[in-house]
């Protein structure tokens, strides 16, 4: 990858093995990207928010980034607080 | 912003693998203090029993409730940082509650292999700031019974 978002380090009696990852910009999924993996099996680029997404948030066809679902997520704590609950 | 490192060895008895998920730790975000969102950006998963050729299943998936465990104090990175206010627990003998089909990541992988990923910065698995909300660290084995061990390194922000 170009910009890889993490690797995996695969150790075993055999030797090691290192991947690269990304997390998916929607659902934050953990996404292994193993050398000369096809492109189409992983996810893609969504053209909206430009992030890397996972093959499920492909198949979706929308764009929810991540971001957006903490906040929906933390909306609740954060009106309670604000009501000094 | 501080840094944190726990393990399921920093307290409790480990549990045996089973051919269920084991959750070796739990780490979720608090009201008791101060929700905040944790951002795990190192995890690694291995085993610590008799070595042998079986498959293990590794699993991170999301929580709503953190079960009956162990509570671990998580280690700041730098001593000079206060402690985390979210919880950690580890070494369950009644599992969390994990959402449904919310897996972030799971791999099936030799018993004799360790299994280790770390997040470059803005890729990270990121809990929300809400009570009860968490990540499980979980393991299961159609042939181990030995005991399991995981690894994490997360920021609290």
């Amino acid at each position: 990858m170009r910009n890889p978002g993490g690797v995996f380090i695969y150790t075993s009696p055999e030797g090691e093995v290192v991947t690269e990852s990304f997390t998916c910009g929607h659902c934050g999924n953990l996404v292994e990207v193993k050398p000369k993996q096809d492109p189409a099996n992983i996810g893609g680029l969504c053209k909206c928010c430009m992030k890397l997404i996972c093959a499920g948030c492909v198949a979706r066809g929308n764009c929810d980034p991540f971001e957006k679902k903490l906040l929906r997520a933390e909306a609740r704590g954060i009106a309670l607080r604000s009501y000094g609950l | 912003m501080a840094g944190y490192a726990a393990s399921n060895l920093l307290a409790g008895t480990q549990q045996a693998i089973s051919t269920a998920y084991k959750t070796l730790l739990l780490i979720e975000a608090s009201t008791g203090t101060a929700a905040r969102r944790i951002k795990v950006h190192e995890f690694v998963f291995g085993t610590d029993g008799t070595p042998a050729d079986q498959v293990m299943t590794y699993d991170v998936s999301r929580t709503t409730a953190a079960g009956t465990a162990t509570s671990i104090t998580a280690l700041p990175l730098d001593p000079a940082d206060a402690a985390m206010l979210g919880l950690t627990v580890g070494n369950h003998t009644v599992e969390p509650t994990v959402t449904a089909a919310s897996s972030l990541w799971a791999a099936g992988i030799n018993q004799r292999a360790t299994h280790r990923w770390v997040a470059f910065p803005g890729q990270e698995l990121v809990i929300p700031a809400t009570n009860l909300a968490g990540l499980a660290f979980r393991a299961k084995s159609p042939g181990y019974t030995g005991t399991g061990v995981v690894q994490l390194e997360f920021q609290e922000q």
